[in-house]
């Protein structure tokens, strides 16, 4: 911003906080590519997802938020997700795993990795944060049964009972601390 | 017992006096002529009550002299003195009842000649008790200063008054007896006991007639009259008291040279008390104020009270300036003037800034205080005169620049200046009003909607005023630089555009509408509407979309069909009404051809959702031309023929000018709920936040600009709309 003061100006009582000062440099194109993703992010409303930068210094580790969507096994239920943006992002997807644990055929339960295929061979440079965070809410309700990562999961998958208790066994409601 | 030693000693001691006062005369005859010449001598001194005329003596002056002869041979003077010095305080209580007569009688008719002769009388006693000169000037200097203490210590307060009042009834005119009376003065030492009260009725003289001859006139410089004035008046009065014995005009030029500037620094002080009183009158005034400030200028030079006019000015300018009651418009014109004003008293701008610092402050915090700078700079027109001089040259703004030393016409900052005082380069109007804000985007942006307003104001294809805004538009790209105005530029371009595609699109298909296509990017906000226009206003609009389609395939015609006007020509059973209106009415009016009885809900389905204020707004212009009429309440019925004009049941509900273009106030609204979409995702993901992570975090929002205060504001609304709770510093979403 141009600051246009002349002489007569009196001093602000408050000089604005300085904002910029306390980043580190990133590397500009990701960041502003980034930085577009996160405001496209915020004004989208879809609901039940939700994503933002861990902290204000680094603009490639997200926290992100996916509400089980209604009607299905997860319904009810909030998980935590952590991005991590890679240098070359977006040529090469971002790594993302669930944070709270995820009983689910496509989601390794102790590590929180994922098994989607726009994440690994299928990843294209068009997707956007808001675009894996809606496929993962989709995941949930509908996984892919076919290339299991918990196989325990893919079993009782059928029996939605067991699978409840099952997920509940695992869950833990997100906490507010960061 | 007295030894012989002591009496051998009186003896000698008792010779000695004895030798003395005989001056070896035979036998004790010397004592005896020394007794006579005594007793002539002290009786020659004896002070006599010169009102009794049988004491007025005849004195043989030869035998006086050779009574004080002998005396002074025996060397009894000092003694004889001490006694005559001891009869005049003794004898004073005569002078003390003349006194007394006489300020008794002043007292009652308050005449100055009474006192006068009062002083004339005392110089009469003291003529009278006088000893001869032949006693040398020791006689002389001890009686004067014995009669004079004497006089002093008796004179009551009444005298005092009596003698100021005295003095200033020599001061106009100058009247015939003064010589005397100075004199007298001078003999009984008034002059010097009261010169202050004798000053004192100078400077009283000159208040008097510096508010009589400059209050309230400003339009010419004072003090030129004013110290003639003082050379006739003033110089001839002091003459006699400060420069007596002077024995030619370089004398006395020299005598008065200290107490004339004395005096001519109390005229000075007096004239810029004055000015300083009258400040905010005279600023208002500019610039036909010119003289008055002038005086204040030079004035300030003589006398220190810089700082009291400063004080005085930002009372009266916070008493009678910044308040509610006074125009937005007012106070920048007076902030203009004040400017122009003390740029004349003080050029270095030490007291401007002390002076426009509140204002700048208050002008700040108003919210219209852009707008109408805006609207200044583009000459709006119906602001009567403009802050701008239209002689000052039209220049870039100008920016602070940091001192150069290398100058060599550098000047170090005046003496009185702040710590925060900035070297005033001599900026104009514009500059120094766009700098109340520290950035001119809020300017620009302003700038923008008001020019929305206006060129969507234009209707009938009006071109001048398009070529009149782009030459505001140039004008002001001198001052706030090509790029920030290339919005504008933008938006002008879009208004010829516009004529152009729609030549064309006339040529293709001619057709009754005439679109204003503006690119929604350049445009500020404008507010939207749900208003679908009904029946033939439709198929038009649809038929020059169609038409537009066309000829640009790559864009599309978005209407905002609440804004222009409509022609309409209404055809009714008995008559044909030509009006001129919004189309909110137009598409009412247009439902009304379907069927003659509508209510208010119908009609609002009609033309999809409209506010209800706005519908019965545009019904009840209707109902004011004659067209409609409302039966019941909220039932509307077309009237095909003529009824006598009821009386308007309703009336208007108080207009409310619903403005078309987003303020710049509404814009920074919507910031604040991009900001909570900001918020909101950082609470979701990351849990709860101290209020200065909150701050550093929305840096990630574009054009993040808030203190932290105010987003402790902004977060503690949101708290009492029940979205977070805040704990211990920690805000978190509410859920």
């Amino acid at each position: 911003m141009e600051q246009l003061t002349t002489s007569l100006a009196p001093p602000r009582a408050n000089p604005k906080p300085s904002v910029t000062n306390s980043s580190q440099q990133v590397a500009g194109s990701v960041a502003k590519r980034l930085g577009n993703e996160l405001m496209s992010l915020m004004m989208s409303s879809s609901p039940g997802i939700s994503a933002f930068p861990k902290s204000d210094g680094n603009l490639f580790e997200w926290a992100g938020t996916i509400e089980g969507p209604a009607e299905t096994i997860y319904a009810g239920l909030t998980f935590r997700i952590s991005i991590s943006f890679p240098a070359n992002y977006p040529y090469v997807a971002p790594a993302i795993k669930f944070d709270t644990p995820c009983f689910h055929p496509n989601v390794d339960i102790n590590s929180g990795a994922i098994c989607l295929d726009i994440l690994q061979d299928k990843w294209s440079a068009v997707y956007s944060v808001q675009t894996i965070l809606l496929s993962l809410q989709s995941l949930l309700g509908e996984p892919n049964n076919a290339s299991p990562l918990n196989t325990d999961a893919a079993a009782v998958w059928d029996t939605p009972d067991i699978f409840r208790t099952q997920l509940m066994k695992h869950y833990r409601p997100v906490k507010d601390a960061a | 017992m007295a030894t012989a030693a002591l009496r051998s000693q009186v003896a000698a001691k008792w010779h000695e006096a004895f030798n003395r006062l005989n001056r070896a005369e035979p036998g004790i005859s010397g004592l005896i002529s020394f007794s006579q010449a005594w007793n002539i001598a002290t009786e020659y001194l004896h002070p006599y009550d010169i009102s009794d005329p049988m004491v007025a003596k005849k004195r043989d002056l030869a035998s006086v002299k050779a009574a004080f002869e002998i005396v002074n041979r025996s060397r009894r003077l000092p003694v004889m003195l001490e006694t005559f010095l001891d009869d005049i305080c003794n004898q004073y209580y005569l002078i003390i009842r003349d006194i007394t007569q006489y300020l008794a009688e002043y007292e009652q008719s308050a005449d100055t000649t009474v006192m006068l002769r009062l002083v004339f009388r005392l110089v009469e006693w003291y003529r009278a008790w006088a000893p001869i000169d032949e006693l040398g000037p020791t006689i002389r200097g001890a009686y004067t200063l014995t009669f004079q203490t004497q006089l002093f210590s008796v004179l009551p307060p009444a005298f005092v008054r009596g003698f100021k009042a005295l003095c200033a009834s020599t001061l106009v005119p100058v009247a015939q007896h003064t010589p005397q009376m100075w004199e007298a003065f001078e003999i009984l030492g008034l002059t010097d006991r009261y010169e202050g009260i004798i000053a004192s009725v100078g400077y009283e003289r000159i208040e008097d007639y510096v508010r009589e001859t400059c209050a309230g006139k400003w339009d010419a410089p004072c003090l030129e009259g004013l110290r003639s004035w003082m050379t006739e008046q003033i110089v001839p009065w002091m003459l006699p008291m400060y420069a007596k014995g002077a024995v030619n005009t370089e004398d006395a030029r020299g005598m008065l040279q200290n107490v004339g500037s004395r005096f001519d620094f109390h005229m000075n002080k007096t004239l810029c008390d004055l000015r300083t009183s009258e400040i905010f009158d005279i600023i208002i005034d500019f610039p036909d104020s010119m003289g008055a400030l002038q005086d204040l200028k030079e004035c300030l030079q003589r006398v220190d009270q810089r700082a009291s006019l400063v004080q005085s000015l930002r009372k009266a300018n916070r008493k009678r300036l910044l308040h509610p009651g006074a125009d937005t418009k007012l106070i920048l014109s007076q902030y203009v003037a004040t400017i122009k004003c003390l740029r004349i008293v003080d050029p270095p701008g030490v007291l401007l800034f002390k002076v426009a610092d509140p204002i700048r402050r208050y002008l700040r915090e108003r919210p219209d205080t852009i707008r109408s700078i805006v609207a200044n700079l583009v000459g709006d027109d119906d602001s009567g005169d403009s802050l701008v001089d239209e002689n000052e040259p039209i220049q870039p703004l100008q920016q602070l620049e940091t001192e150069n030393y290398n100058d060599p016409h550098w000047d170090p900052e005046p003496i009185d200046a702040g710590p925060d005082f900035r070297t005033n380069k001599p900026s104009d109007v514009i500059s120094t009003l766009v700098s109340i804000y520290d950035s001119k985007d809020l300017f620009v942006k302003e700038l923008q909607v008001l020019l929305a307003q206006r060129l969507l104001a234009i209707t009938d294809d009006n071109f001048e005023k398009v070529e009149k805004e782009r030459r505001n538009i140039e004008i002001l790209k001198i001052r706030f630089g090509e790029a920030a105005l290339q919005v504008c530029e933008v938006m002008l371009k879009d208004m010829s555009d516009s004529k152009r595609i729609d030549g064309h699109v006339q040529s293709q298909r001619a057709s009754i509408v005439h679109p204003t296509i503006i690119s929604r990017h350049f445009w500020p906000s404008l507010e939207s509407s749900d208003i679908v226009m009904p029946g033939q206003f439709q198929a038009l609009q649809l038929d020059y979309a169609k038409e537009f389609s066309t000829f640009k395939p790559d864009k599309k015609l978005r209407w905002l069909p609440h804004l222009g006007t409509v022609h309409l020509e209404l055809q009714l059973e008995d008559r044909t009404i030509e009006t001129d209106v919004p189309p909110l009415e137009a598409a009412f009016i247009e439902l009304f051809s379907e069927k003659n009885i509508w209510t208010m809900d119908e009609l609002i389905d009609g033309v999809g959702a409209v506010d209800r204020t706005a519908a019965l707004k545009a019904l009840i212009t209707w109902i004011d031309l004659g067209v409609l009429k409302e039966d019941q309440e909220n039932t509307f019925r077309l009237l095909e023929v003529t009824e006598e004009a009821a009386p308007a049941a309703r009336t208007a509900p108080a207009a409310i000018e619903e403005p078309t273009v987003t303020a710049a106030q509404q814009q920074q609204a919507d910031q604040m709920r991009l900001y909570w979409k900001f918020i909101e995702g950082m609470l979701t993901n990351l849990g709860s936040l101290p209020l200065d992570r909150i701050q550093t975090m929305l840096r990630f929002a574009p054009g993040y600009d808030q203190t932290v205060e105010q987003l402790a504001g902004f977060m503690e609304a949101a708290r009492r709309e029940g979205l977070v709770v805040g704990r211990d510093g920690m805000w978190k979403l509410n859920r």
